[in-house]
């Protein structure tokens, strides 16, 4: 028997494998030349018709001719697999300057944004929050407060009354009035209660006409710290502290005479102009200041009515209006329209029209 | 209050530059709300305190700034007048007027009068500038005997004019005049009658039911409230105290004869006339906030003294019934609790000084109030606010307190962060809706008669009626934001809020109401907005379900939906066959659903199909509860479909709860993967393909065991469920 032509093998994989456009090609190129049923395998079969001294000679010939296919196969086959991943790549390209298609998140409301911030900043003094009813007795919202009966604040035309002789709270210093009755039992009672450190916050009304700068009902926050020890030097320490942390550590503070029917001495807190940082400019109204807090020390007044010695303890008050703020921080001169439920502003607050 | 730098330099020195003039202003409570440095005289507008009724005059200022500068108050020049026996009866019958006082004033002989302008001025002098008014006064007076009736000029002086003017203060009368400047620079309001248009007695009294008055500058009479603090001779009101004169005895051209009235009047009495007819003069600003009862004579002698100047004189002695006297009010002064209050270390010498600028005097164991101050200082504090202003708030020390330790969000503030992220992670913004109801809307929704929702907590004095009625359920404002944005052709609205309502109830702590904290989201359009990839599906009822479970989810509490609760109140203004009660451990906490047909139509709604829900958002902060762990299965499950037609009406749910409590142990979940709605025999049906997931943990299930647990459960819903009409999809 004469012995197969390894060469011609060789030849005709050879052929085939350039003929082979892809991986598919290429697979059946690999079952012709290299599977069990090909020449070279079944040239090996017939080894055993040759002579002893035939055999290893022409085997090692096979076996040269099956290593050159497999190592062909696999260059051809990387060769191949680059194509197509390059034909795959140019065929999946993506327009990319299309806008992105996720469900768009919304946003908390600007006051909320503004009154997280505001707890976020207290909290580090040790504050928590408390609620309070909105209808309330005039005691918590005046008497309580050093509000006496011939003061303008309890004109019908400012306050809005509800039956029972209660009303829409004005302020959320009410709620520090009720804290103060709540913990004066506690400290009846014998136990510690200092130091109070309680923040409150959420919807004040006024009676008033309203306008887009004037508004029924509008945000308020406050705090109030009791203590033994506190000085007016802690008022200011505590006002620096919490304006800066609200508005930006570069900011300057001043602080100036306000009057306040529920703190004595009564403070006015002035942040620099964030636009002008001083200098005075149309925003600030030449100032180079803008008012942001209302606040004292607590008035002996206060203190008397809920049985607590204003000799043996003292106390900070401040608040800001969240609604002021959320306008200021977001550029809202309208301050109507943060309380109306058009979706187009406030998505155009967070994340632009 | 308007004035001008330069008229204030009148009073007490200021810094040259107007930038440390205003900072100066500032910084001692007379805050600077707008200022033209380059206008004339450097106009500003003042924005007082509003306990500070001794700010409202020029020397009230000055001594506020003198005490952080130290300076002097130049005060104007009077000669005081002789108190003795009334120019006219005086009758002063409540005790809401401390101290009156009138003083006769009368023009020379019977003259008539001439408001001058510099024209006429000109004119009437053939001018000659160089004479004055006083002058002017004898020329013509003399002119007038040996020709016929006199003319008499008069006028204030130019500088004093410019004064009025530079305070916004239009001459208009030299005796309206006159009380005007003497209000402005010492604070004492007074009033002069026409003495010739009087009848009877001036009587200080309140006002009697049923009477009227024409105020000045009004052109019709009103009727006072029963009460008001009035002047009055026999026969007319002559003017409303502190507030304002009448048109029948006011001054004009042809009064020669005029009685000066100076006095004291409550705050509340002059603020509650003032407020029931909506008059606000400078008198009224002035006695409302507590005048200086010791200032009733100096004002009406500055008043006597400049109409002098005008050719005018006093008449006799001037009459004054007073019940008061300066109750002498001394504050205890403790300077070391002072020094430790403010953390400063000024000696007592100092501290003492300091309060001697503001008018206080030292006397044993405190300081004498003076009367301007009688209304604002009783306490220690009051005079630490003093040294305060004085030394200047930026100038005192400044500390921290010690603080132990920060704290943290309370677990109520921690759900509302948590329910928030939720929604807004599903596109939904938070807005704040008013905590009112207009009339209309109960009528939109349906709320009314009977209706558990058709009554309010109102309001008894809204301006406004839209703020008539308190809100009491969410759903109107969440509508009325849908119609709103709709109108504005913006259809895709997700919104959600943290609110409050109100309930009337009688039982309440409080005898009127309870207050309720809602969490309301309402969906409209789709579930996500349209794209260039194309259109979402419309954000229905199903889906808001899925956000109200995500929510449940995110809290860690078990929120599901379930069957509508037909007694939960605002269901009647829900789709009947699309809401469903949302519950919490299986009781009702809020109510899901599409807004009913009928009511979008009553907010005037075309297109949009808004599905809303609600939670009591005090129920979510319940304690989250605790599920224990389960290891997923380390092989995956094996899965196996079921289709089931539905005749309609018969919930999904119930076939895949039936699915759930049939199946082996080794059922780990049922799923509906599918929906297909068509017709079956003519009749609206839906088929639901339920994928089982059968655990094979530890690969010892046989395809025979899975098929026929299968078998088992095709056997047990048609069974149980066929009668429904349901059956099995081949």
């Amino acid at each position: 028997m004469s012995k197969p032509d390894v060469e011609a093998m060789l030849a005709s994989f050879r052929a085939d494998l350039a003929a082979a456009a892809d991986l598919t090609a290429l697979d059946e190129v690999r079952r012709a030349h290299a599977g069990k049923a090909s020449p070279l395998k079944g040239a090996l079969k017939g080894l055993k018709a040759l002579s002893a001294e035939e055999k290893p000679v022409f085997a090692s010939v096979v076996n040269a001719a099956q290593e050159a296919v497999e190592a062909e196969l696999a260059s051809a086959k990387l060769t191949l697999e680059a194509a197509e991943l390059e034909r795959r790549l140019l065929s999946e390209w993506s327009d990319l300057t299309l806008p992105g298609v996720a469900t768009p998140r919304g946003a908390r409301h600007p006051v909320t944004q503004v009154e997280a911030r505001c707890m976020e900043v207290l909290r580090r003094l040790g504050f928590t929050l408390v609620d309070g009813p909105e209808v309330e007795h005039p005691f918590y919202n005046f008497d309580a407060l050093n509000i006496p009966e011939h003061h303008p604040a309890r004109d019908m035309q400012d306050t809005f009354w509800v039956s029972g002789g209660l009303l829409l709270r004005s302020h959320t210093t009410t709620v520090q009035a009720r804290v103060l009755e709540e913990r004066a039992k506690d400290l009846k009672a014998g136990k510690d209660v200092l130091p109070i450190r309680v923040a409150s916050m959420g919807r004040v009304y006024r009676n008033e006409a309203v306008d887009a700068t004037h508004l029924a009902m509008f945000h308020q926050f406050e705090g109030i710290w009791i203590d033994k020890g506190l000085t007016f030097a802690h008022l200011k320490g505590t006002l620096a502290f919490v304006a800066r942390a609200l508005f930006g550590e570069t900011r300057r503070v001043r602080f100036k005479p306000k009057f306040y029917p529920y703190t004595e001495p009564s403070v006015g807190v002035d942040v620099s102009c964030g636009v002008c940082d001083g200098a005075g400019c149309e925003a600030c109204h030449g100032a180079g200041w803008v008012t942001i807090l209302g606040a004292g020390m607590v008035h002996p007044k206060v203190f008397a009515q809920f049985g607590y010695d204003p000799e043996q303890v003292s106390g900070i008050a401040f608040g800001l209006g969240t609604t002021r703020m959320a306008a200021q921080t977001t550029g809202i001169t309208k301050i109507r329209s943060l309380y109306e439920p058009d979706l187009r502003t406030l998505s155009s607050l967070h994340r632009g029209l | 209050m308007r004035l001008t730098l330069d008229v204030l330099r009148q009073f007490t020195d200021l810094p040259a530059d107007v930038r440390e003039a205003r900072i100066l202003l500032d910084e001692v409570g007379l805050e600077v709300k707008r200022i033209d440095p380059s206008g004339p005289g450097v106009p500003v507008t003042l924005e007082l305190l509003a306990n500070r009724g001794d700010h409202h005059c020029l020397t009230g200022l000055a001594r506020e700034v003198t005490g952080r500068t130290g300076g002097t108050v130049n005060f104007p020049s009077f000669t005081p007048l002789v108190v003795g026996d009334a120019p006219h009866p005086i009758r002063v019958e409540t005790p809401l007027c401390a101290v009156y006082s009138l003083t006769l004033l009368e023009l020379p002989r019977p003259v008539r009068q001439v408001v001058p302008s510099a024209a006429d001025l000109a004119a009437a002098l053939d001018g000659d500038d160089d004479l004055s008014l006083e002058d002017d006064v004898d020329l013509l007076e003399d002119d007038g005997g040996a020709s016929g009736p006199a003319v008499v000029v008069g006028s204030l002086s130019d500088a004093d004019r410019a004064r009025l003017e530079a305070c916004g203060l239009r001459p208009i009368h030299p005796v309206v005049d006159a009380t005007n400047l003497a209000n402005l620079e010492l604070g004492q309001p007074t009033h002069a009658f026409d003495a010739d248009k009087i009848t009877g007695p001036i009587t200080v009294r309140l006002s009697r039911a049923g009477e009227s008055c024409l105020p000045l500058f009004q052109t019709e009479r009103v009727e006072l409230p029963e009460g008001t603090l009035v002047i009055a001779d026999d026969v007319k009101i002559l003017a409303l105290a502190g507030v304002i004169g009448c048109e029948d005895s006011k001054t004009d051209e042809a009064t020669t004869r005029v009685l000066l009235e100076a006095a004291a009047f409550d705050p509340v009495a002059v603020r509650k006339a003032s407020r029931a007819l909506s008059i606000h003069t400078d008198s009224s600003a002035r006695f409302e906030r507590g005048s200086d009862f010791a200032a009733v004579l100096p004002g009406a002698s500055r008043v006597a003294g400049l109409l002098a100047d005008a050719g005018w004189s006093v008449k006799g002695t001037t009459g004054v019934v007073s019940s008061w006297s300066d109750p002498g009010r001394v504050v205890r002064f403790d300077a070391e609790a002072c020094r430790r209050f403010l953390g400063i270390d000024e000696d007592d010498l100092e501290l003492y000084t300091r309060l001697e600028r503001y008018g206080f005097e030292l006397v044993d164991q405190g300081v004498r109030v003076p009367t301007h101050r009688l209304w604002d200082i009783e306490y220690p504090a009051d005079l630490y606010e003093e040294i305060a202003k004085s030394i200047g708030y930026d100038n005192t020390p400044i500390g921290l307190p010690a603080i132990d330790m920060g704290g943290l969000p309370t677990h109520a503030e921690s759900v509302r962060d948590v329910v928030a992220d939720v929604l807004v992670g599903q596109g939904f913004y938070e807005v704040i809706t008013d905590g009112f109801h207009g009339r209309d809307l109960p009528e939109q929704l349906g709320f009314v008669g009977y209706h558990p929702l058709a009554a309010h907590v109102e309001t008894a004095n809204a301006i406004d009626r839209a703020y008539s009625l308190l809100k009491n359920e969410a759903l109107g404002a969440a509508i009325e934001g849908v119609a709103a944005n709709g109108r504005m052709k913006h259809d895709e609205v997700k919104a959600f809020e943290f609110t409050r309502t109100f309930h009337p109830d009688s039982s309440a702590p409080n005898g009127v109401c309870t207050e309720r904290n809602v969490l309301w989201a309402i969906v409209s359009g789709s579930e996500r907005p349209r794209t260039w990839a194309g259109t979402s599906r419309s954000a229905d009822a199903s889906w808001l379900k899925g956000v109200v479970e995500e929510i449940g989810l995110a809290l860690k509490l078990p929120l599901t939906v379930g069957a509508a609760d037909a007694s939960y109140p605002i269901g009647s203004a829900l789709h009947p066959g699309r809401q469903a009660s949302i519950l919490l451990s299986g009781r009702t906490v809020g109510a899901l659903g599409e807004v009913h047909p009928g009511v979008v139509a009553a907010f005037k709604i075309k297109r949009a199909r808004p599905v809303y829900f609600e939670i009591a958002l005090d129920t979510l902060v319940a304690e989250p509860a605790s599920k224990p762990f389960t290891e997923p299965p380390r092989v995956p499950p094996v899965e196996r479909d079921l289709a089931f037609t539905l005749a309609n009406g018969v919930e999904g749910g119930t076939v895949a709860a039936l699915l759930r409590a049939s199946g082996p142990a080794w059922l780990g979940r049922v799923a509906i993967v599918d929906l297909f709605a068509h017709e079956e025999d003519g009749r609206a049906v839906r088929t639901l393909t339920f994928r089982l997931f059968y655990d094979n943990e530890e690969g010892n299930r046989t395809a025979d065991e899975m098929n026929q647990a299968t078998e088992a459960l095709i056997a047990v819903v048609t069974d149980k469920l066929g009668a429904s009409g349901v059956k099995l999809r081949v």
